[in-house]
This record gives structure tokens, C-alpha cells and sequence, in this order.
């Protein structure tokens, strides 16, 4: 094929209604989603002629790392920039992805998993008013390689988008935030807030929102097994709540 | 650390109450009724009439039954308003499980309604039907569209209580690895099929 053909829909502002633009562009090897949409800025016109404003969408790593260019592609969410050109049917059609708030085109506006990382405590407190006493944390291999497959979430939002219990109509955190509090609590030090980041998924819109639909784990680009961290995290959280409820067990820290 | 927020526990209160005691009662009830096999005489004699003496009974089925059924059903329409489905776009088994399990959640609340309009309400003010249930089902059964629907009630309160433990696995944390999570998921399919030949055993079993 000597040309890339893309439909794209575009909008213009948040509030704007959305409407389909196509480009066709030279076919040239190794292209990606991410490369193609560069080279159509260079030159930003329709199959009809018309030159039209560049696409805006969000890309920054360009090797799956930073998770900034997921968007829609034919109808599923992913990065763009891992989306190989020869392997998409075309027209290939380009979508902002779903659930989340469209600022521009393909860019959309992912704060709200901020929002939730926030909420759920993801990251490791390591100032306190006392030395913990604790040099570098020790963990046994195969607990760091399980740990090691979270740390990989680079916060692309492509689990939640395919998440049918996720959306605006509810205020559920959906997988990745889940799973970053399945890496906090397995972190030696991280483990001390354990409780807390319980309780924080424990409320209305954390863990028992999940649906148990598990699109997120088929689709994460990372291979995050996100239904594992949903699964441990039910047994946290039961022990959690049996402590709760009956009071607590001997410390084991 | 006293409960700060409820939320869990009404999940979990939601998810215990569709196996315990409701789940639980739709497999007694399957067992009981798969003796309409041993004929009309066996049936209301050994089987409903037994029931029917326990001391009571009234509170034990308002308790034991009504009540839980109604928090799961009630609260499972709650949970329902959450559903975005798509399942064109991830045409994934346990994302179409997921749909099915709320579509048979309605499905199942009509059915009962019908069903138990039928038998248990109908019997309050008709003494012939507690006297031969036997006779009031077969006569019920006999119809095409009633043994249709019962078909149909029992596949999918069959689905969802199979589907609903297979999930109360993960949502409980008894299942954690997708190899956990895929066999405990097989299981329940064995045992949902067990159930469902015991159903349409005991529906035939009103035929004869
Ligand atoms: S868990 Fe996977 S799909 Fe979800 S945000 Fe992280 S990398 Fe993206």
C-alpha cells in the first residue's frame, strides 16, 4: 500500500461537539501511530484538500514507557506509539480515549488517576519525626520479581478505558490505582501504611466497585496481572475488615 | 480501628448473602424438587408435607430466604446502575460473564415473581395447592410457556449463582493467581451444570 489512510475525530475544545477528519499520508517503513501522526503535523491536510489546524494528541517516550500516547485505535485502547502501522487495518480510525475528558482531539485529560493515586496513598513514606532504623529494605527474590511487575504501570489509563464499571458515571478508581496499592503494601517500608491504604480502598469507589469483568488485565499494555492485585487485595481487605470488626491481631511488625 | 466507612461490608454483605443462605436454598431447593421423580404420592407426602411441619416455618422463610434475596436483589440493582458494558468492543469470556450476571440478575427477579406468585403466595388463600403441590405444578408445567420460562428461570439462576461464586473467589482473595482464578472459575462451571441437570430432572419429573 503506498499510503496511509487515518480517520480521526477531532474536537476542537472540551465543550465542542466531535467530528470526523480523513488524511491519507505517503506509506513509509516503520511507521507507528505516534510517527505517522508527526509526520501528518508537517503537513495537516484532508483527503478533500482542505487544510485543517495540526492534530493534538500527547506522546513524549516513544517506547511504551511513559504511557502519554494511549488513545483509541480501530475501536482499542492502547499506546500509540507500540501501534505498528503494517499491523492495523485501515482506514485506521483514531479515537481520544474513552471515559476520560477530551481537552483537544486525541488529548485527554488522565488528572483523575492522579486524583486516585492520591487517595490510595501510592508511594512510600520514608520521612518520619524518627530514624526508622531500617538500612536498605531486604526482600527475598521472588517477592521483588512479583513486586517488580506493578512497578512496570506507567499510568496510561487504558485499563480504566476499557473498564465497564469506570466512567464518569461512577467514581470507581479502577485497576492501575488498585494495583500500585498491591506494590505499596508489598514494599518493606511501604508495608507500614498498609492499614491505611486499606481503608482508603475500602470506601465507595475503591476495591469492591470492581465488577470482576477483567478487560483490564486483556488489555493492559504492560501485562500488568491486574486481576491477581484485585484478588489479593480481596484477601487484604477481608483480613482487614475481620481485624476491624473484632479487633486486631498481634502486631506483626 | 473501628468500620469508618460501610461500604465494603455492604459489598461483602452482598456477595455473602447470594451464597449464604440464598445461593445455598436454590441448591436445597433443586434437590427437593428433583424428587417430584419418585411420583405424586412421594412428593407431597414425604417431601412438601415434612416442610410444611416444620415449626415456624413462616419466620424461618421470611428470615432465611425472604429477606436475604430482597438485600441481594435490591442492592444488586444498585450495583447495576454502574454497568457501562461493551460487549462487542471486549469480547473477553468473563467480560460477557460480567454482563450476564447482571441481565440474569433482572431475569431472575421476574422469574421469582411469577414463581412464587404461583406457588408459595398462591398457596395462602388456595389450601389445594399446599395440599397437592404436585398436582398444582404439574398442571402449571403442563402449559408450554410456564415450563418454558421455568427453563429459562432455572438457567439463569443456575448462571448467576455459578458465576457468583466463581467471583466471590476473587472478591473474597480465596482466588489470586489467573490459574486460581481460571480452575476455582472451571469448578463452579461443573458444579452449575450438576445443578442444572438436577433442575430439569425435577421439572420432568412433574410431567410424569
Ligand atoms: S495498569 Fe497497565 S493499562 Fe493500567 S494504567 Fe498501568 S500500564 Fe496502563
Amino acid at each position: 500500500m503506498s499510503t496511509i489512510n487515518l480517520r480521526i475525530r477531532r474536537q476542537d475544545n472540551p465543550d465542542s461537539q466531535p467530528y470526523w477528519q480523513a488524511f491519507s499520508i505517503p506509506a513509509a517503513a516503520d511507521h507507528n501511530v505516534v510517527s505517522v501522526l508527526l509526520a501528518l503535523r508537517d503537513n495537516p491536510v484532508t483527503t478533500s484538500g482542505e487544510r485543517v489546524a495540526p492534530v493534538i494528541w500527547d506522546h513524549n517516550c516513544m517506547e511504551e514507557v511513559c504511557g502519554s500516547c494511549a488513545m483509541l485505535i480501530n475501536g482499542v485502547p492502547r499506546p500509540a506509539c507500540s501501534a505498528l502501522i503494517d499491523s492495523l487495518i485501515q482506514p485506521i480510525r483514531l479515537e481520544p480515549m474513552p471515559k476520560f475528558p477530551v481537552v483537544r482531539d486525541l488529548l485527554v485529560d488522565r488528572s483523575c488517576m492522579d486524583a486516585s493515586l492520591r487517595r490510595v496513598k501510592a508511594w512510600i513514606e520514608i520521612d518520619g519525626a524518627w530514624d526508622t532504623g531500617l538500612g536498605a529494605p531486604r526482600i527475598a527474590p521472588v517477592a521483588w520479581s512479583a513486586n517488580y511487575l506493578y512497578s512496570r504501570c506507567m499510568s496510561c489509563g487504558v485499563c480504566l478505558s476499557a473498564c465497564p464499571q469506570f466512567g464518569s458515571h461512577s467514581d470507581f478508581i479502577g485497576a492501575a490505582p488498585l494495583a500500585q496499592v498491591r506494590l505499596m503494601n508489598a514494599h518493606p517500608t511501604g508495608r507500614y501504611d498498609k492499614t491505611e491504604r486499606l481503608h482508603a480502598i475500602m470506601g465507595a469507589g475503591g476495591l469492591s466497585d470492581c465488577g470482576n469483568a477483567q478487560n483490564c488485565v486483556r488489555v493492559c499494555p504492560k501485562g500488568i496481572p491486574l486481576t491477581t492485585a484485585i484478588g489479593e487485595l480481596g484477601r487484604q481487605t477481608t483480613l482487614q475488615a475481620l481485624q476491624d470488626l473484632f479487633g486486631e491481631s498481634t502486631p506483626s511488625l | 480501628m473501628r468500620i469508618a466507612n460501610p461500604h465494603l461490608l455492604l459489598r461483602r454483605l452482598h456477595s455473602l448473602f447470594g451464597l449464604l443462605p440464598v445461593g445455598a436454598f436454590l441448591v436445597f431447593h433443586l434437590w427437593e424438587n428433583s424428587q417430584s421423580r419418585f411420583g405424586a404420592a412421594h412428593y407431597n407426602g414425604e417431601v412438601v408435607a415434612v416442610l410444611q411441619r416444620l415449626n415456624y416455618l413462616p419466620v424461618l422463610e421470611i428470615v432465611v430466604i425472604a429477606l436475604p434475596l430482597l438485600f441481594h436483589a435490591g442492592y444488586g440493582l444498585v450495583i447495576l446502575s454502574q454497568m457501562r458494558a461493551e460487549p462487542r468492543r471486549y469480547r473477553y469470556l468473563r467480560n460477557w460473564l460480567y454482563v450476564m450476571q447482571r441481565v440474569s440478575g433482572i431475569g431472575i427477579l421476574l422469574f421469582l415473581i411469577l414463581h412464587v406468585g404461583m406457588t408459595r403466595i398462591e398457596s395462602i388463600w388456595r389450601v389445594t395447592v399446599r395440599e397437592d403441590l404436585f398436582g398444582h405444578m404439574q398442571h402449571l408445567l403442563t402449559q408450554p410457556w410456564i415450563f418454558t420460562v421455568y427453563v429459562v428461570g432455572l438457567l439463569l439462576s443456575v448462571l448467576h449463582l455459578a458465576n457468583g461464586m466463581a467471583t466471590l473467589g476473587i472478591v473474597w482473595g480465596l482466588t489470586t493467581s489467573a490459574y486460581a482464578q481460571r480452575l476455582f472459575g472451571s469448578v463452579c462451571a461443573l458444579f452449575g451444570l450438576l445443578l442444572v441437570a438436577i433442575g430439569i430432572h425435577g421439572l420432568l419429573g412433574f410431567l410424569s
